[in-house]
């Protein structure tokens, strides 16, 4: 080997040594059969959609992380270890999504768990599931309702129950014809074929199925295919501006008339009220709409925790009250809590240690203490106890799929804009109709 | 309920945007022969212009006149500074079209800095709709068509009753020829320019009056459809290109109507691709060969 050819070995050497005890230096060393720990903060990703037309779903999720995390760091953090949420903007599509959950997993340091992936999970998941990082998801969609996937955890019943949900909804209210107007993209795709078959085995008759391409520039066509058809309700599921723009055509053709209008839960958001009650009118907003998405209470005394935390937050969270109600930031801010309550639960932080603790601290049980909050259940297991965790949206119970599901309610709003409780669809109503 | 005049009502009024964007597109390759295919975000700048003009208390016609001048003044200056100055070099066709889509694309993140993702609507009175021949359309659709209709007259008008008119008709069809007798081809360059620029700008207006709310990358995404209507009229041919948006804008709306709305966009290329094929030369090719029309 030649003198310049040693130099480049000895300089590679160095460099490795550097990473090797860079990497030594950046953990404890491990005990006890858990895996080493890292060192400093430790952070929770938000994988959302942060940009684009369903930009507010980033904003609801998110908004449940920072409130969990403020909470967390007042009680003393977790294991001596302050937690911290980093965004990660999924743009809502599969390609930016998987290039930034790659990324985050690459450059986010101590990376211990994340909530997410939301609409482009089938692309998204597969990178956290391999980077072993415990994800708390709250995609509807079907290909996770059987998954055999360890990392993975769904905190909000599956798109194909809300499909479920809409279709009894409709029927208690007698409409026995209805249109579905939904957007063509996977995210509003994943509802229609349950709500095909349950509205159709409780008797409903679908006049019309209308596939929409978002954002163009004009639904005059589609609107007149809908409006052809009588329906007496209209499914929908799109983001604000194609919804707007498909129902002001719908209501020109049909006389400057609207029909009752049952959307799913990312229907349920400031934005696409806004957009739509711009287009049909706020008081045939108030009058038609109804959104169905996962119940929660809204109540007791776990809620209250996280709304005043909430509330309280409105440094990292631009008018937080527009999130107090809100099913997902509530289910967000439990996913959030079960991580850490898992994470004491384990005495480790790792997702390797901790994601086998997840059903421990939230599965009910005899002898087990129910906890509300994250210093409750903190105290708890520090007083030797077992802990049954009751989140801010209810107890999460979940099944050998690591899937949850649950009643959902029916949403609209009052004349102030005001979120109201229109009733609630349990669950045993959608295994009624549950094909 | 009849959907058939429903259907041929909607098709009128893409055909009617369609027709000011894809004739001003049409005319501008004539005379200049650059495919400018930055011509979707010039027709973004022309709506955003009528955007902050309507949204400062100036009603949606002096928008329209706004949003037309600035259009004009952009294409203008793109001509100026990047086609012209490529063109006298002697990039040829290829080279021209990587330049258009560069332009294209630094218009449009520009565009997106500026004026941001969210999406813009005008403030008009929207009015009442009317119902006739089985169509139903509201005010603002039947004045985009009346528009379409006013600049086509227009169009025509100034091609066959002006000076400059039968100056651009003369340098489309040879411009050495043209120079040589005394036509001043950059002063009619630059009139192509801003009235294809204007024509552009009032396509952007016109398409975010009769939409509820549009963005930056609205006009961007009817740019191929453009296109194809001018080529299928013809290339170069304005009245081909009026006869290929009414083509396209009826086909579009018959097969979003009857088949699948996803379709839409499909059934243009499927046009576009069989008069490729099988009339390369557009619509009114052989009647502009007898006619001497343009070229």
């Amino acid at each position: 080997m030649n003198r310049s050819g040693q130099i480049g070995w000895r300089v590679a050497a160095c460099v490795l040594a550097v990473f090797v005890v860079g990497a030594c230096g950046s953990s404890t060393p491990s005990t006890g059969g858990i895996s080493a720990q890292p060192t400093g903060d430790i952070n929770f990703g938000s994988d959302s959609s942060f940009t684009g037309p369903n930009a507010s779903f980033g904003q609801e999720q998110v908004a449940g992380c920072y409130t969990a995390v403020s909470l967390i760091n007042q009680s003393g953090g977790i294991l001596g270890h302050k937690a911290h949420c980093s965004i990660i903007d999924n743009r809502n599509d599969p390609a930016d999504g998987v290039a930034a959950a790659t990324k985050a997993v690459a450059t986010i340091s101590n990376l211990e768990g994340t909530l997410g992936p939301g609409g482009v999970a089938t692309a998204t998941e597969p990178v956290y599931e391999a980077a072993k990082i415990t994800m708390m998801a709250d995609t509807g969609d079907s290909a996770f309702n059987q998954t055999h996937d360890t990392y993975f955890w769904r905190i909000t019943p599956p798109d194909s129950a809300g499909g479920y949900a809409m279709a009894v909804w409709a029927l208690k209210q007698n409409y026995t014809s209805a249109a579905a107007v939904f957007s063509n993209d996977t995210t509003a795709q994943t509802s229609v074929p349950t709500l095909r078959s349950g509205y159709k085995k409780g008797g409903g008759n679908m006049v019309a199925d209308i596939s929409l391409v978002p954002d163009q520039s004009s639904y005059q066509v589609e609107a007149a295919r809908v409006v052809a058809a009588h329906p007496q309700v209209i499914f929908t599921e799109a983001d604000s501006q194609t919804d707007a723009t498909f129902f002001k055509a719908f209501q020109q053709l049909n006389g400057g008339q609207m029909v009752p209008i049952i959307g799913t839960a990312p229907t349920i958001t400031a934005d696409w009220a806004k957009a739509v009650g711009n287009a049909i009118g706020s008081a045939n907003l108030v009058k038609y709409y109804v959104g169905l998405q996962p119940y929660v209470a809204g109540t007791g005394p776990s809620w209250d925790v996280f709304n005043t935390a909430l509330l309280a937050d409105s440094a990292e969270i631009p008018n937080p009250s527009q999130w107090s109600a809100d099913a997902y930031s509530m289910t967000d801010y439990d996913g959030i809590n079960i991580m850490a309550l898992a994470m004491l639960a384990a005495k480790s932080v790792v997702p390797i240690d901790y994601n086998n603790h997840i059903i421990e601290v939230t599965a009910p049980g005899s002898g087990k203490t129910d906890v509300i909050s994250f210093a409750d259940g903190k105290a708890a297991l520090a007083a030797g106890k077992s802990i049954h965790y009751i989140g801010a949206g209810g107890a999460v119970n979940f099944n050998q799929y690591h899937n949850y599901g649950g009643d959902f309610s029916a949403n609209g709003y009052d004349a102030s804009g005001n979120p109201t409780t229109a009733g609630v669809v349990s669950a045993a109503d959608i295994a009624k109709i549950t094909t | 309920m009849n959907l058939l005049p429903l259907f041929i009502g909607f098709g009128l009024v893409t055909t009617a945007v369609l027709a000011i964007a894809s004739v001003g597109f049409t005319l501008q390759y004539a005379v200049t022969n650059v495919l400018n295919l930055a011509y979707g975000e010039v027709m973004t700048v022309g709506a955003l212009t009528a955007y902050v003009v309507n949204h400062r208390g100036g009603s949606i016609w002096i928008g329209l006149v706004a949003g037309a001048a600035a259009a004009a003044i952009v294409s203008l200056l793109l001509n100026r500074f990047i086609f012209g100055p490529f063109a006298r070099r002697g990039l040829k066709l290829f080279g021209m079209v990587v330049v258009a889509i560069a332009v294209s694309l630094i218009l449009a993140n520009a565009l997106l800095i500026i004026a941001g993702s969210s999406n813009f609507s005008y403030q008009f009175d929207a009015g009442p709709t009317f119902r006739g021949l089985g169509m139903i359309l509201s005010t603002e659709q039947l004045v985009v068509i009346g528009i379409a209709v006013v600049a086509m007259v227009a169009i025509r008008v100034l091609l066959t009753r002006t000076k400059l008119g039968r100056a651009m008709r003369a340098t489309a069809t040879d411009e050495s020829l043209a120079r040589a007798c005394g036509i001043s081809v950059r002063r009619v360059t630059d009139a192509a320019w801003l009235i294809s620029g204007a024509l552009c700008g009032i396509a952007g207006v016109v398409l975010g009056m009769s939409v509820t709310g549009w963005g930056v990358f609205t006009d961007q995404g009817l740019l191929i459809t453009i296109v194809a209507a001018a080529v299928v009229g013809g290339i170069g041919q304005p009245y081909g290109a009026m006869l290929g948006a009414l083509l396209l804008g009826i086909v579009t709306s018959m097969v979003a109507g009857y088949f699948d709305p996803a379709y839409r966009d499909v059934s243009a290329f499927v046009i576009l691709v069989l008069f490729l094929l099988f009339r390369p030369q557009g619509i009114l090719a052989d009647v502009v060969a007898q006619r001497e029309v343009v070229t």
